[in-house]
């Protein structure tokens, strides 16, 4: 009856009133920017910043309230002229906008795997990187922080795919990068969104995909505001050294070497503990002596006191340090324009000495409409900052100092090895303090700007350029070290200049168009993608004075040295589309083509296509599901998609490359003069190809009791074909000794399944809790490999820990099995080949770097102005290879300190031992690689615990603010482990090679940290 | 978007294109003459044990102590005291350095097989002799190894088998460099075909083929352009570098700034902190090596006595504590070779003791320290600078020098019994040593110690003449790296080794407590357990081990 409705429709315009209220959220704050509509039309608004519409409507109209992340609700106007709203929180948040880089889709109807960081509740503890907000937020996403001021953490999505580089490729607006160190350039508090996709949905980033995606927006403010927010947030932490491992005091030294050569049947001779019939801690350091003049190096006599209980070298080395962090941004907005523009600062010293981490940023994120249907924005923002390292390396110092070193010598000055029977190590202490005026400054700009512009109805075309650069600059003066044993002779300054940057330019096309129940959504696209680096080391030597206004090169007579310069670039280049398909909110289906080509490779292996489908179905939606049941959401969803991966170390892979090479290649052919030489120094390899990844995901996801309560499993399996490593087989140590090329070496396989369960409630009296659980498992095995098995890191005394081969994991431990102690108190290895004797034949795989499960829990607690959250994450069933016994648990360096496990050494009386008998050399093979130092690296940690005050508007609106709010923090205050080494939580690769994982080296140890800090608004 | 833009050129890259020239094979040609001094690119193992001048195989033998203390380099410790493990870093140091010094000689022969429109026969001639040195290293260290041929480098085959010598592949490649060498080189550096003479004659020696080694050292002896330097020391001096003795040499020089031209493998080798506050005190002579200085009255050694007396050593006494020297005659040769407490040490003046010496008292290293490989007082040339640069030395090392040559060319006529010639060219080697300089005492005017030398009258018989040229071998070239082969190819390593090991142990009581019995699988190193996993278990390893 058509007529009706034209009449109605006449009805509608004739008798209109003004509506106006104020829409709140269940605390009673105003929702700035809630939609308003009239239901059933399109009439509507949003509300103002206080909170507040005003929408004029027709009679008996029933309005429409909505905001992401809060549940809808429909009030009738009934003839009021004001009415009000108050929203509840959604707890499954169906309708919130996700961000998926070229497009935006709302999560009910996501059919791809797609995480989402609650980044509110990520950045409460002090993240310094932003990639650590993924820290066991969200499921099949591993993280794991790295302590080193200013070093950010390695991710790992869903099991070891690669062997490169595992990071996932970041998409920071308009910006695409895989270089982790770019998030530190990102003011977490600036953080909008934080989305990680999973699976084959990743395909639409084809060829860099694979590793996954992580999407991060920033803030922007809003439209329609009607005055500027003001938020400064900050905070002071204390930070201290989570763990430290038990060394020896000064006399157990001496009684564990006595006793060693007393076991060895040599008398007991030693220069600093006597040749009695028992060690003795001498008052002071026997013939200590120290450089008093050079050209040449002459050593004069002095005195250093030795500390009756030894020094403590892990604690003359580490303090409690004061990290601070200051963010302000202002958001505004009116009709046709917005921004977000915000400044912060960090200060964020290591708990070594010397060590430090300072940046400073500055955001601007603006938007305007030209007209109704162009908007023209940007984001950008810049960061400076500077670091000192001094990293893992003074630690495994540290380890190996003889404590009967003093600190400092009887004049002051910092003590060392210069007395016979004290080692060889560096003192620590020194190293760190003649560090403290080098530096790591970077300059970083990134952002991009963007035009979108509607076409015609349904049809949008956007164009964006993003980009970064940076300016590294970095000055490592290497001071003189009189105290030590092995004295430079002369000092030197190194400097390293470096410029980098990386552009995507992309231009796409979307249509969108409902019809009926039906959603289309379509997109196409074109992109460029360049990145390059091009830079230089130089350093020269011998400075008069060590004072860092000295430290400029043209200040050292020694002869000045090109170390190093390289430039170099890739790009790519790429074509992609994706249509989406919906009917009725209640089935979905999905496909995406990508086309890229690298310029990593040649001929046909130059350009690959990447292909995904996924599809969803929202059963909870069909007629036969009650609606009032208990499962108020159920939802199947499943993909398939191709991924690839170019991202290697190497632009040109592809082909040999020969350097002129002044350390390895020239020589004095005439005796005298130095001739120039050449050397090959990378292999290529023409028929080098992509690494693809099949990716399946199934999963299911369910809410119950209103999506109070919510459960989400996703079964996955990623197949990784011609992964690709440096082949180190091809070039082994019978070959040239160029770079190894890199080849497409075999298959992986990772399957596994991620959990997410979360409830959420809020009682009558006003108490609010929730509770998120995250639960990820995978298993990785090697499928297919070009030889019949690849060792990891042979840079390790004692040569390779790990070896990946066809039927295990990527990366698993290999070698002997200790199976307990011989009659004569040597380790006893098992005789794997049963032939009788052992040999390197006996070596088989004794452990394994991947976890069983990680997980992740995280509650929130709020009642009235309190509000409390706790996260706990924790890591299951993984081994760590303790490399650092091989200096505290074995006389690899005889005079350096030890863990007192040694005080446990067998004896003919003690043969329970955990040690072998002590000598003063390394006996049977103890240090080559064994299962004595593969141990349970599983742990469950605190990672956070926060508790809020926020006080009352009364209270903050009597000092001119608008929300106050301060609280209180601690950072991994506990941590449940049996894992011996100063920390279970550690990036195991020095090299970043995923051959080598697991391996605990020079690790800087995680901090405990205590934080106050306060929110305010005005 | 054009095709161009996902090309992206490799920047400061030579590609195989640009050297496919003749400036491209000189280029690579210095790239393999520079990894003689065992410094290479991505180096797997120990980086002193890639040293070129093969200083820690005496280490292996009875010519000297790992030295410093004990744990100070553990890996070497376990060397020297023959507790072998194919996992050792040593053992793979040396073996990969090597390697590259092949390969980088194969790019060159490959190199010039693409190469149509130039002859590059003395090019080509110059790399094989690169590749026959390396080969002969791998060789004589490893017994069984494999050959990378430049067909296998060109085709990226580098996995191949080790079944058993390569001595024909080695005599090869020398025999085309004696064919194809000029008799004379404008560049010091590069092998003449004398050198080349003089290398094959060594490779025949090594596999005691004694007519065809002879019959090229008699060459080289009577028609060859070599001469002994009226100093034996000049060999280690920059003044006497590429003299008349000089056949073929690592040319090492220091320079300014960090010098990637010295002997970078041998830095550990000097005294520390010692005269000039250097380091790391290691390389020290043995006892043993010291008493088979000791002449009898007459000037000639005591070839099988001379362990009956030992020599006097400070072992075990600081400086402070009194000290008498040696009386009993000496071959002035020793105090060049080894510097010892009371003596002048490389004209630093008198080496006062144990202050000198890092090791202690109970370490197994002794009181001695290197000299032939420590530049001499003033020797400016031959010091490095640079952070650590002092150690760089510039002193060439001598892969052979012609008094080598002439005792080899003994050692071959004594095994066919042509004593004549033996005792001559013996001799030469002989006066020399009589004739030159002595080291004087703090007066400048007096020896410093009872020098007494002569040369022999005859050898009475071949076993005598062996003993006696074997023996001055050890005199003339003891601390150059040449000791621990030369007992394998008189087949009586094992039972020398474990003679000096008891002998050692009457000053150095530790070191007969740790070290152990020396076997004859010890006749070659292991094959680096690291290069078996990387074959994929193509390479087999040694038996024994």
């Amino acid at each position: 009856n058509e007529n009706t409705s034209t009449s109605n429709e006449v009805e509608v315009k004739t008798l209109q009133s003004t509506i106006t209220g104020t829409v709140l959220d269940d605390t009673g704050q105003p929702l700035p920017g809630a939609n308003v509509v009239e239901k059933g039309t399109t009439n509507g608004t949003q509300t103002d910043f206080d909170g507040n519409y005003s929408l004029n409507v027709s009679d008996g109209a029933t309005l429409v309230f909505s905001y992401i992340g809060f549940k809808s609700t429909e009030i009738a106007v009934n003839g009021q002229s004001s009415v009000n709203a108050t929203l509840a929180e959604d707890a499954a948040a169906l309708d919130e906008v996700i961000v998926l880089g070229y497009s935006t889709q709302t999560r009910g109807d996501l059919t791809g795997s797609v995480a989402s960081v609650d980044v509110s509740e990520a950045t409460k503890a002090p993240v310094v990187n932003a990639a650590s907000a993924l820290q066991g937020r969200v499921s099949g996403v591993t993280v794991v922080q790295n302590a080193t001021p200013g070093s950010p953490p390695k991710i790992n999505i869903r099991g070891f795919g690669t062997s490169n580089n595992t990071n996932p490729l970041f998409i920071i607006d308009g910006l695409q990068t895989d270089d982790p160190f770019v998030l530190n350039s990102i003011n977490p508090n600036d953080i909008d969104q934080m989305n990680v996709l999973k699976d084959g949905a990743a395909a639409i980033y084809g060829a860099r995909a694979s590793n996954g995606v992580v999407i991060i927006t920033t803030k922007g403010g809003g439209y329609n505001m009607d005055k500027p927010v003001v938020s400064v947030d900050t905070y002071t932490g204390f930070s201290t050294v989570a763990n430290t491992p038990d060394l020896l005091n000064a006399q157990q030294l001496g009684d564990v070497l006595y006793q060693s050569a007393i076991n060895d049947g040599t008398a007991f001779n030693h220069p600093q503990y006597g040749n009695g019939s028992s060690a003795v801690v001498p008052s002071t350091l026997n013939g200590y002596t120290r450089v008093v003049s050079y050209d040449p190096i002459t050593r004069g006599p002095a005195s250093a006191t030795v500390n009756p209980n030894g020094t403590d070298w892990i604690d003359a080395i580490t303090r409690t340090a004061v990290i601070q962090s200051v963010a302000f941004s202002v958001a505004n907005g009116e009709e046709n324009s917005k921004y977000n523009l915000s400044a912060n600062y960090l200060n964020n010293p290591g708990n070594l000495l010397e060590t430090d981490y300072k940046i400073g940023q500055i955001r601007l994120n603006s938007e305007f409409k030209i007209g109704d249907k162009v908007r023209i924005g940007e984001h950008f923002s810049t960061a400076y900052s500077n670091s000192k390292g001094g990293g893992g390396a003074q630690y495994e110092e540290a380890i190996r100092s003889s404590p009967l070193i003093p600190l400092y010598d009887d004049n002051g000055n910092f003590a060392g090895t210069g007395a016979q029977g004290t080692g060889n190590s560096r003192s620590p202490l020194a190293q760190l303090n003649r560090q403290s005026d080098n530096f790591n400054k970077t300059v970083r700009i990134l952002g991009d700007v963007y035009l979108s512009a509607q076409l015609m109805d349904g049809l949008t075309f956007k164009t964006t350029i993003g980009g970064t650069i940076n300016s590294f600059n970095t000055r490592g003066f290497q001071a003189l070290d009189p105290e030590h044993s092995e004295p430079l002779g002369v000092n030197q300054l190194t400097e390293r200049n470096q410029d980098g940057y990386s552009w995507t330019f992309t231009n796409t096309l979307n249509y969108k168009k409902t019809f009926n129940n039906s959603k289309i959504d379509a997109l196409v696209g074109i992109e460029s993608v360049k990145d390059g680096v091009k830079g230089k080391v130089v350093s020269r030597t011998d400075f008069l004075f060590e004072t860092p206004d000295f430290y400029l090169l043209n200040n050292g007579s020694g002869v000045p040295l090109v170390n190093e310069a390289f430039d170099s670039a890739t790009s790519l280049y790429s074509l992609f589309g994706s249509a989406t398909y919906s009917y009725g909110d209640k089935y979905f289906v999905t496909g995406t083509l990508r086309n890229d080509t690298s310029s990593r490779f040649t001929g046909d292996n130059k350009s690959a296509t990447f292909p995904s489908v996924s599809a969803g179905w929202v059963v909870s939606k069909e007629d036969f599901m009650s609606s009032d049941s208990a499962l108020s959401w159920f939802k199947f969803k499943g993909s398939w998609g191709q991924l690839g991966n170019q991202s290697l170390p190497a632009s040109n892979p592809t082909i040999n490359i020969s350097n002129l090479n002044e350390q390895y290649g020239n020589y004095a052919i005439d005796g005298s003069s130095i001739a120039t030489g050449a050397i090959l120094s990378s292999v290529g390899n023409p028929n080098l190809k992509w690494e693809t990844s099949e990716a399946i995901n199934a999963g299911v996801e369910l809410g119950f009791f209103d999506d109070k309560f919510n459960v989400d499993f996703e079964w996955f399996k990623i197949t990784t074909k011609d992964l690709i490593v440096q082949d180190n087989s091809l070039i082994s140590t019978t070959a040239i000794d160029a770079g190894a090329p890199y080849v497409n070496a075999g298959n992986v396989e990772n399957t596994g399944f991620d959990v997410t369960l979360r409830y959420k409630d809020e009682t009558t009296s006003g108490f609010k809790y929730g509770v998120d659980i995250n639960f990820s498992h995978y298993k990785n095995e090697v499928t297919d490999w070009i030889s019949e098995f690849q060792v990891g890191d042979e840079s390790y005394r004692g040569g390779a820990v790990s070896r990946t081969q066809v039927g295990e994991a990527i990366s698993t431990f290999f070698g002997r099995e200790v199976i307990g102690f011989t009659d004569t108190g040597r380790f006893e290895y098992r005789d794997v080949n049963n032939d009788g004797e052992i040999n390197d034949d006996d070596r088989t795989f004794i452990g394994s770097p991947h976890p069983d499960f990680t997980y992740g829990l995280n509650f929130n607690l709020g009642y009235k102005s309190f509000d409390l959250s706790l996260f706990l994450q924790g890591s299951q069933g993984n081994d760590i290879y303790n490399y650092n016994k091989i200096y505290t648990d074995f006389p690899t360096f005889a005079d350096g300190n030890r863990s007192v496990r040694v005080l446990d050494s067998w004896t003919p009386i003690n043969t329970d031992a955990t040690l072998p008998a002590l000598s003063s050399s390394i006996q049977n093979s103890e240090t080559q690689p064994n299962s004595y130092f593969v141990e349970d690296g599983s742990y469950l940690r605190l990672k956070n615990v926060q508790l809020g005050y926020a006080f009352s508007d009364k209270v903050a609106n009597s000092v001119g603010l608008d929300s106050f709010r301060v609280y209180i923090q601690g950072t991994n205050l506990l941590t449940l482990t049996g894992y011996e080494g100063f920390d279970p939580e550690i990036i195991s690769s020095v090299t970043g090679n995923n051959l080598t994982i697991g391996v605990d080296s020079q690790v800087v140890p995680q901090s405990r940290i205590l934080t106050l800090g306060f929110n305010l608004k005005l | 978007c054009s095709d161009d833009f996902t090309e992206q050129p490799a920047i400061g890259a030579l590609s195989d294109a640009a050297v496919q020239n003749e400036d491209g094979v000189e280029l690579l040609l210095i790239g393999a003459y520079s990894t003689l001094d065992g410094i290479r690119n991505n180096l797997s193992g120990n980086g002193f044990a890639a040293s070129g001048d093969n200083w820690w195989f005496d280490v292996l033998a009875d010519d000297a102590h790992k030295g410093s203390t004990d744990g100070d380099q553990a890996e070497l410790f376990e060397m020297e005291t023959y507790n072998w493990t194919t996992g050792n870093p040593y053992v793979l140091g040396k073996w990969s350095s090597t390697f590259a010094g092949v390969n980088r000689s194969n790019a060159v022969i490959a190199l010039i097989a693409t190469i149509e429109d130039a002859d590059l026969t003395g090019k080509l001639a110059e790399a094989r002799f690169l590749r026959g040195h390396f080969n002969f290293e791998l060789q004589r260290i490893y017994g069984n190894v494999p050959y990378i041929s430049e067909e296998n480098y060109a085709n990226t085959e580098f996995n191949q088998p080790n079944p058993g010598p390569i001595w024909d592949q080695i005599e090869a490649d020398f025999q085309f460099a004696v064919d194809n060498l000029p008799a004379t080189q404008a560049q010091s550096g590069r092998p003449s075909s004398w050198a080349a003479k003089a290398y094959l004659g060594k490779v025949h020696l090594q596999q005691s083929e004694w007519a065809p080694a002879l019959a090229l050292f008699e060459e080289i002896i009577n028609d060859g352009p070599y001469a002994l330097n009226s100093e034996f020391v000049a060999n280690w001096e920059s003044a006497g570098e590429n003299s008349s003795e000089a056949v073929f040499a690592i040319q090492f020089t220091a320079d300014d700034a960090v010098s990637y031209n010295g002997n970078i493998g041998g830095v550990l080798n000097f005294p520390n902190p010692g005269p000039f506050g250097s380091c790391c005190g290691f390389y020290q002579p043995s006892q043993d090596l010291v008493n088979a200085f000791q002449t009898d009255g007459s000037g000639l050694p005591l070839l099988d006595t001379f362990n009956q007396t030992d020599v006097a050593n400070d072992y075990g006494k600081e400086d402070d504590e009194a000290f008498t020297l040696h009386t009993g005659p000496l071959d002035p040769r020793l105090d060049y070779t080894v510097g010892r407490r009371g003596i002048d040490y490389n004209r630093y003046g008198t080496f006062p003791g144990h202050s000198w010496i890092r090791a202690t008292f109970s370490d197994i290293s002794g009181p001695y320290l290197p000299a032939k490989n420590v530049y001499q007082s003033g020797d400016t040339d031959n010091q490095g600078s640079g952070a650590w640069g002092q150690q760089h030395a510039g002193i060439n090392y001598h892969i052979i020098r012609y008094a080598d040559v002439l005792l080899m060319g003994a050692e071959a006529a004594v095994e066919t019994n042509d004593l004549a010639s033996a005792l001559t060219w013996t001799n030469l080697v002989r006066n020399r040593a009589k004739n030159m300089t002595y080291i004087q005492d703090e007066t400048g005017e007096v020896d410093a110690a009872n020098y007494e030398i002569e040369p022999y009258t005859a050898f009475a018989s071949q076993d005598f003449a062996r003993k006696a040229v074997r023996h001055e071998r050890r005199l003339e070239l003891s601390m150059e790296g040449h000791r621990l082969f030369d007992l394998r190819r008189w087949g009586n390593a094992a039972s020398v080794m474990n003679e000096y090991i008891t002998n050692e142990s009457r000053t150095i009581p530790n070191f007969g407590t740790k070290a152990n019995t020396v076997e004859a699988k010890h006749d070659i190193l292991p094959i680096p357990l690291n290069a078996i996993d990387l074959s994929g278990g193509i390479l087999q390893q040694n038996p024994g081990y």
